[in-house]
């Protein structure tokens, strides 16, 4: 694949303007599959969970014969939103407002004083069922929904992201767990200024990190000693874009190792990645500093080897998925979920939930500095004068694709300190909006 | 939950008094950002947590996760990734901290109780958190802080703290922050 989006230009209103911001949620947020929550925050029957899709508020929801449903929080009749809660159990929805009552399959099963109401006849029920997705599919147990009968399905509209998603979701023996309910942040920032940094930015990590770098929240020269005999100084990095602007940077330890290693992990755990992944995964995997993406639109994830999290020594990774919904061109409400292995070993599951909460946990150091870029970039743009200015988003342009032998799929090139995902980013948000 | 049977003992007026001293003044240090005397005030094993804010459907659920944290710190911790960035030499690229962030505690309904360690009282408060980040209009966080305060030779000391917020969605400029 050649990178399409090597042309891609940005003017800076795309974070600022109230135009643009309601244009994306037609153009964008009612086409493009989302994703709306992991299986595993739903695990009985009747469990729930609301969330968005763009402003619409959503109930996901495991039926009684433990199908995932998404359903529109809003009812039939004349409006009223059916959950107000974030989490729950229950088998019908019944309206506050006149008491009409849907089953978990968003069947519309009760009228109150339908006789009084409507007649004899009654209302036509089949017609008035809680309204939902044109389509739901999950991989991986990460349920997305798109309201777009012409939709690709999801297996379509991901491609190559899926050997991707794989190496992240698809190594576990016994699967993920979301651990709690993820927490809610409202940050001052447009949607897509920690996107764009999610979907590749490799460049900005020594400066915007500087302190977590010097503090020892990145492997140290003396950490990677301890971790093979042969290091050496430079991490290396790819970044690849997968098509419809899901894209992805592995970052890598300079390490030299004989097998696999999977730095971060119990030991035990080792076998089972080795068995649950392609070659060219593992080769993804191994020594892996960090991993992450996007898929396109709002969804990110974030695999993470953090050092010395506790005492010295401590080193772990953890999975984190953030999700950004768009309730302003100035404003963002971030969803941020703590993924954990199934029976993994109590004190690793401990050390991994430190390793992501003092570092890219909602109150984490490198949150701080992160949060910090992104409402700058959307204060900034409000200006006349800056709205209309691009930004400069050449780098890595020079970076060689990434030989085919790797057997990465996509659009991969050699090099993490580039623009390369930033540009399929705004390539793909353009095409959309066009 | 505490039920009516069970309903601890507070401390007696004198203990009330000196605990509502010491929360005060421990709040002084960080609003002045007097942060290595902080440190003073906490015993070495100290741990506070805030867990996530939920809202449920379940009228007799709390609004948070009890199983779930939100921030999990040790005094190692707050002293080497929290406070050692803002000192001299390397507040220049805590950027995010940079210019630092001013935080106001207002805390009240100090209540001790005893425990049953000689040496140990629960004190819960409520605490409401200023915070102003550059020239912004301040923001503010509310929550519930259930502490244990330790007696040792040097007087009371910071032992515990778990903090309940009274937010679901957070829009504090940024939610690292000592309740
Ligand atoms: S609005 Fe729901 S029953 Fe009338
Ligand atoms: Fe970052």
């Amino acid at each position: 694949m050649a990178d399409a989006s090597r042309d891609v230009t940005v003017p800076r209103r795309v974070w600022a303007d109230e135009d643009v911001h309601r244009r994306e949620l037609v153009r964008i947020f009612k086409t493009c599959w989302q994703f709306v929550a992991h299986e595993s925050e739903i695990p009985e029957p009747g469990d729930y969970v609301t969330r968005r899709i763009g402003r619409d508020s959503v109930i996901v929801t495991r039926d009684e014969t433990g199908q995932v449903r998404v359903l529109l929080n809003t009812c039939r009749h004349r409006g009223v939103p059916l959950c107000r809660a974030d989490r729950g159990n229950t088998s019908h929805f019944r309206c506050s407002y006149h008491g009409w009552t849907y089953a978990n399959t968003g069947e519309l099963r009760g009228v109150t004083f339908q006789r009084d109401v409507y007649g004899k006849g009654g209302i036509d029920k089949s017609q008035l069922g809680l309204f939902q997705p044109a389509q739901v599919d999950s991989i991986y147990g990460l349920v997305f929904a798109t309201w777009d009968p012409e939709a690709p399905s999801l297996a379509d509209y991901l491609g190559p992201m899926r050997w991707y998603l794989h190496t992240v979701f698809g190594k576990f023996d016994h699967g993920l767990e979301v651990v709690g309910p993820p927490v809610r942040t409202m940050v001052r920032a447009n949607w897509k200024a920690e996107g764009e940094n999610l979907s590749g930015d490799g460049y900005h990590t020594f400066v915007t990190h500087q302190s977590a770098v010097e503090l020892g929240l990145f492997a140290t020269q003396h950490d990677l000693a301890e971790m093979a005999e042969v290091t050496g100084t430079r991490f290396t990095g790819r970044t690849v874009h997968c098509g419809n602007g899901h894209t992805m940077r592995i970052q890598r330890m300079p390490l030299q190792v004989k097998a696999p290693a999977y730095f971060g992990y119990p030991k035990e755990m080792w076998d089972e990645f080795d068995r649950n992944l392609s070659e060219a995964q593992r080769e993804a995997q191994s020594c892996l500093s960090v991993g992450h993406g996007s898929v396109f639109p709002n969804m990110s994830f974030l695999e993470n080897f953090k050092t010395n999290v506790d005492k010295k020594g401590d080193h772990a990774r953890y999975i984190r998925i953030t999700l950004r919904y768009p309730m302003g061109p100035a404003m963002t409400e971030q969803l941020w979920f703590l993924l954990q292995p199934r029976h993994a070993d109590a004190d690793w599951l401990r050390l991994s939930r430190l390793a992501y909460l003092r570092t890219n946990g909602p109150a984490g150091m490198f949150e701080v500095d992160d949060t910090e870029n992104f409402v700058g970039i959307t204060e900034a743009a409000a200006g006349t004068v800056a709205a209309d200015l691009p930004v400069v988003l050449e780098g890595g342009l020079h970076h060689p694709p990434t030989p085919e032998e790797a057997g990465w799929p996509g659009d991969v090139a050699d090099g993490d300190r580039t623009e390369k995902t930033i540009r399929a980013f705004h390539g793909r948000w353009q095409e959309l909006m066009a | 939950m505490t039920t009516a049977t069970q309903r601890p003992t507070p401390a007696p007026p004198q203990v009330q008094a000196e605990a509502a001293l010491f929360l005060a003044v421990e709040a002084e240090l960080i609003d002045d950002r007097r942060y290595a005397e902080w440190l003073d005030v906490v015993t070495d094993d100290f741990t506070y947590t805030v867990p996530v804010p939920v809202t449920p459907d379940n009228p007799f659920a709390p609004h948070h996760d009890p199983e779930a944290l939100l921030l999990d710190e040790s005094k190692d911790s707050i002293r080497h990734l929290w406070f050692r960035r803002l000192e001299a030499d390397m507040h220049e690229f805590a950027w995010g901290e940079n210019p630092p962030p001013q935080l106001r505690h207002f805390v009240t309904n100090v209540r001790a109780y005893l425990t049953g360690d000689p040496d140990e009282l629960a004190v819960r408060s409520n605490v409401l958190v200023v915070g102003r980040r550059q020239s912004d209009q301040p923001k503010y966080l509310s929550a519930e802080r259930f502490d244990t305060l330790r007696r040792g030779a040097a007087g009371l000391l910071l032992a515990r703290r778990h903090a309940v917020l009274d937010q679901t969605v957070i829009d504090f400029p940024q939610p690292r922050v000592l309740l």
